[in-house]
């Protein structure tokens, strides 16, 4: 079986080739930098994504603060985190590096904040 | 207010602005002024919350006001003066900068200017597309700021027009936050924007793309009621008969950025009408002696971080021009061949090392890029894939070229 | 003060550039007056969506009404635009041709022109043509030295205002559905509210003839014109000095022209088709394409990259059932509608012709009842100062009066925030984002809102303690937002 990843890590964009048999994975081509290599095996078997947000800031210079993952999560799993992210309230002020939800829903990331809004 | 001298006023705060300041002064320059319309520094990069900045520079895959704050903090740090809430509004041939502020009108004589003005969106109202006027037509940079800056929803039901980066990073923001996103639709033969966020934006949520497709009508009396969209040839004129309707209460269109240069207009700076953009040399200065160019003003970049690295060489080179009054003279042309799009700088001394920015036309495989004087081939770069998306930067040593030749750009695959 | 059935002696139908002037001259007199407007603001139509042109007065019939109050109106302009603080340059016009039927055509007008008083009118060679203005197409023209540019919507806005500081009330949101008349009073019917009156005054535009019916006045046919128009980019407004218009057909109608606006701006257009449908203001491609052929051929720089971009205006013609033919403006008080004054079919030259029209409207309802003048009418209206154009002392000045003069909102347009500040408190209590265009010209630059809009609307949202879903654009359902992102 041969499939076509494009992969996400960093601009180049590289587009991977990667022959299997089944689950055994019998050659990995295209890839400029082992992160890509590392990108299509954990793509084939669990998809991992981070995504960025905003949460609620009260009485904060800014109404929102943008939030991100600080490790990537299952792909399958973004909209519950988008449900706990929706659900933060923050008081200002708040820090960029800050965390607004602890290793949310056990999957080992946390939900950093990433730009400082000052309180009013 | 008295008039103020200064040695490099920077307009604009953003990303290249920032860079350009923290590198004057490492070079030793410190009556530097730093212009900023918006309340705080940071440019454009605030309202751009996704990853993805900083890869390159900081091997660290952060958010644009994680990649802005580094600066910022510098900024703070070394103390460079910086005004906010100030909008330049002037810049007379003689480098004399009028801004304006709460506190009044600032008149800076400066002996040199640095213009880092960023870009603003192609609007619909350019394009000329046809229907009504109907709320619910945003420019996805416009969205992007009410939803990740204001905390405004700009809709439920989207369609996108324009595969460039911000359409699409715009699909995955208002799918995340529980909109519709039906589709994108792109002119052009080829996506306009990356590959990975194709991926990560489109497919990652099942929002079909659709090449050669462009929208013809817009509908609503009120607030969007749908758009008729449909497939285009070669020459990208609709195609009679291939009309779709969809119903949608969002429109968001990525169709374009275009350097703000009606300020360097007033100045005197030539532009390119490929880039719209100044025409620059090797030093990022423009045919005015004393001003400068670099970031979104001078091209569209797609990674913030080769914003900073342009940034930085310009502000060598004008650090140079302050100690010297003067660089050297930057006689040879840069030609591009029909593939190529543009190519910044558009005139080199072949005294200096440079880096060559360049944008293929359409996408190429398995391509060489050629350098070449009178014909001789002085460099070549062999690439498996080009894409008019993806910014092509070539490092030229000086040795490889001689002062006396204009420089020929040509791609063939 | 809903469903509370409001009393009034005159309530004027349409906040049109008509009904404002109405509602100012009908102001000079001691009456309780009303406006009642279908739109979110003034001047949501034909007001706003035209080539913003004072008219010379040389193509309409001789004794008809058009040409009467176009020639008053035209005279009297430097008066009303100081009086009203409005931009206004008395520009000249000229019609250009290219062949002898173009000539035969011109000189016709000419005469027409002079025996409606026009003064000043003269044929003129190629030469004196590029001398009046260098890029007009055509070989010879007619030159009309007391034509000129003024900008429609901010005249609407200051006649309204104007009526606004002597008494009259403005109702927005109010389309008339009804009227009934019930011992000498009239319950006037809109689709929110009822409001009672001794006097109408039907000046619906559009709508007029519709309004005309439901006061028991059958039989006028109006026939929507629309037009498209393409605004281009200020760096043109360099190359055009006054109006080039081509030489008009044997009606007396005008084709596509193009016109510099007293922004800077140039206006290409209009084209004309029928339409019934008197609220689909949408443009259509081949109309866009139509207009770049036919601008070309009177101004030589209707380039792509100047486009700002397109919109349509439908222009209300009052027309004979049988023969379609074009009639005069309607001003009338009639008998069997007891009470009302009747303006019928106001198109162009309604702009030039709008305080004209007014003040015949006032005359025939003082014939009928006895007016007494308003002892505090005030006939001066002052603008907002703008930023924009001040000379750079003048500009540390504002900003050292108010701060706010130093905030640069729109940055296209060099618009503050106290231009913004002022549009969005003004005083007819309007607030949109379209009706803070209209007053300060913000969002009309090249950007189109790119770097100002999400600004004014959080001041809109601020100032006026709106719920992010009742943001509006312009009209009554044009929303902006579907609610808050979080909260």
């Amino acid at each position: 079986m041969l499939r076509e990843y494009t992969c996400i890590i960093c601009p180049n964009g590289c587009e991977i080739k990667v022959r299997a048999d089944g689950e055994e994975v019998l050659s990995i081509e295209g890839a400029l930098c082992p992160k890509g290599r590392e990108y299509v095996t954990q793509e084939m078997t669990d998809p991992q994504r981070n995504i960025a947000s905003s949460v609620l800031v009260k009485n904060g210079e800014l109404p929102l603060a943008s939030v991100r993952l600080s490790q990537r999560i299952p792909k399958d799993r973004i909209f519950d985190v988008m449900k706990e992210i929706k659900k933060v309230k923050l008081e200002a002020p708040v820090k960029a590096g800050q965390v607004a939800i602890h290793d949310v829903l056990g999957l080992g990331s946390d939900v950093i904040v990433t730009k400082n809004v000052g309180a009013i | 207010m008295a008039v103020q001298q200064k040695d490099v006023v920077i307009v604009g705060g953003g990303p290249a602005g920032l860079a350009a300041a923290v590198e004057l002064y490492r070079r030793g320059i410190r009556n530097i002024l730093i212009l900023e319309r918006e309340k705080s520094l940071g440019g454009i990069l605030r309202q751009c919350i996704h990853d993805g900045f900083g890869l390159e520079r900081f091997r660290q895959t952060l958010s644009g006001p994680e990649y802005a704050q580094r600066f910022i903090d510098e900024v703070e740090e070394l103390k460079i003066p910086y005004r906010v809430d100030t909008t330049v509004i002037d810049i007379s041939k003689d480098k004399t900068v009028r801004a304006v502020s709460p506190q009044g009108v600032l008149e800076c004589r400066t002996k040199a200017v640095i213009l880092a003005m960023g870009c603003r969106e192609r609007t619909r109202g350019a394009l000329g597309i046809p229907g009504t006027r109907p709320s619910g037509v945003y420019t996805a940079g416009v969205a992007q700021s009410y939803i990740n800056l204001n905390n405004k929803m700009v809709g439920r039901e989207a369609v996108i027009l324009g595969s460039g980066d911000i359409g699409m990073i715009m699909a995955r923001r208002l799918t995340l936050e529980g909109a519709k996103v039906k589709a994108v639709f792109e002119i052009q033969p080829y996506p306009s924007g990356l590959p990975r966020n194709i991926e990560q934006c489109l497919n990652d949520y099942g929002v079909p793309l659709y090449l050669s497709h462009t929208v013809t009508r817009i509908r609503g009396r009120s607030r969007l009621e749908g758009v008729t969209v449909a497939q285009v040839d070669e020459k990208r004129n609709p195609i009679p008969g291939t009309e779709r309707d969809y119903s949608c209460d969002t429109l968001i269109l990525s169709v374009g950025l275009i350097p703000e240069n009606e300020l360097s207009l007033v100045t005197g700076v030539r532009l390119d009408s490929r880039t719209k953009g100044a025409v620059v040399d090797e030093n990022c200065q423009t045919n005015v002696k004393g001003v400068f160019a670099a970031g979104n003003v001078l091209q569209v970049h797609d990674l913030v971080d080769f914003v900073s690295k342009e940034a930085e060489r310009m502000a060598d080179a004008a650090a140079r021009y302050l100690s010297d009054s003067s660089l050297e003279e930057c006689g040879l042309d840069v030609k591009a061949d029909e593939n190529i799009a543009y190519t910044v700088p558009q005139k080199i001394s072949g005294e200096k090392n440079f880096v060559l920015s360049l944008r293929v036309k359409r996408p190429m495989k398995n391509c060489s890029i050629r350098i070449s004087q009178s014909g001789e081939v002085k460099k070549t770069v062999k690439m498996k894939k080009a894409l008019p998306a993806v910014m092509i930067q070539i490092p030229v040593q000086k040795d490889d070229l001689n002062e006396r030749e204009n420089l020929e750009v040509s791609v063939t695959c | 003060m809903k469903n509370m059935a409001r009393q009034f002696d005159v309530l004027i139908i349409g906040a049109g550039v008509v009904g404002c002037a109405v509602a100012r001259e009908m102001a000079r007199h001691q009456l309780r007056i009303g406006v009642l407007e279908k739109e979110m603001d003034v001047a949501y139509g034909s007001s706003g969506r035209n080539s913003g042109v004072l008219h010379g007065g040389f193509t309409y019939k001789t004794g008809s009404l058009k040409a009467q109050c176009c020639v008053e109106g035209n005279q009297e302009f430097d008066r009303v635009a100081k009086e009203l603080d409005v931009p206004f340059r008395r520009s000249g016009k000229v019609v250009v041709g290219f062949n002898e039927k173009d000539m035969a055509s011109l000189r016709r007008f000419q005469a027409r022109g002079e025996a409606n008083g026009v003064r000043g009118l003269e044929i003129v060679d190629q030469k004196r043509l590029r001398e009046l203005d260098p890029s007009a197409g055509g070989e010879f023209a007619m030159y009309s030295p007391n034509s000129g540019i003024l900008d429609p919507m901010a005249y609407t806005i200051a006649l309204a205002e104007n009526a606004r500081l002597n008494g009259v009330d403005f109702f927005f949101d109010q389309r008339v559905t009804g009227i009934e008349r019930t011992d000498g009073v009239y319950a006037v019917k809109t689709e929110r509210d009822v409001f009672r009156t001794r006097w109408i005054v039907n000046c619906a535009g559009l709508y007029s003839g519709a309004v005309s019916a439901m006061l028991g006045i059958d039989g006028y046919v109006i026939r929507g014109f629309k037009g498209e128009y393409i605004v281009l980019d200020k760096k043109a407004g360099a190359f055009i000095n006054m109006p080039v218009y081509p030489a008009p057909n044997e009606k007396g109608g005008f084709a596509t022209h193009a016109v510099p606006t007293v922004n800077g701006n140039v206006l290409i257009g209009p084209d004309s088709y029928m339409t019934d449908d008197f609220e689909d203001y949408g443009v259509t491609q081949e109309h866009i394409d139509g207009l770049i052929r036919d601008g070309e051929k009177m101004f030589s720089h209707v380039k792509r990259e100047y486009f700002i971009r397109n919109f349509s205006g439908i222009r209300a013609k009052r027309v004979d059932p049988e023969t379609g033919e074009v009639l005069d403006f309607v001003c009338e008080a009639r008998d069997e509608a007891p009470h009302t004054i009747n303006l019928v079919g106001i198109e162009s030259p309604g702009l030039t012709s709008a305080l004209p029209l007014a003040r015949r409207a006032v005359s025939l309802m003082a014939e009928r009842e006895g007016l007494k003048p308003n002892p505090d009418f005030d006939p001066a209206r002052k603008a907002v100062r703008r930023f924009n154009g001040s000379a750079p002392a003048e500009q540390g000045k504002l900003i050292a009066e108010d701060p706010d003069y130093g905030e640069i909102v729109c940055r296209c347009e060099n618009v503050t925030k106290a231009e913004i500040l002022a549009a969005i408190h003004n005083p007819l209590g309007t607030c949109t984002v379209a009706s803070v265009k209209n007053r300060t010209r913000a969002t009309m630059g090249r950007c189109q809102g790119g770097y100002c809009e999400t600004r004014i609307v959080r001041m809109i949202e601020e100032e006026k303690k709106k719920k992010v879903t009742e943001i509006l654009y312009s009209r009554k359902n044009s929303y902006l937002f579907t609610g808050k992102v979080r909260g």
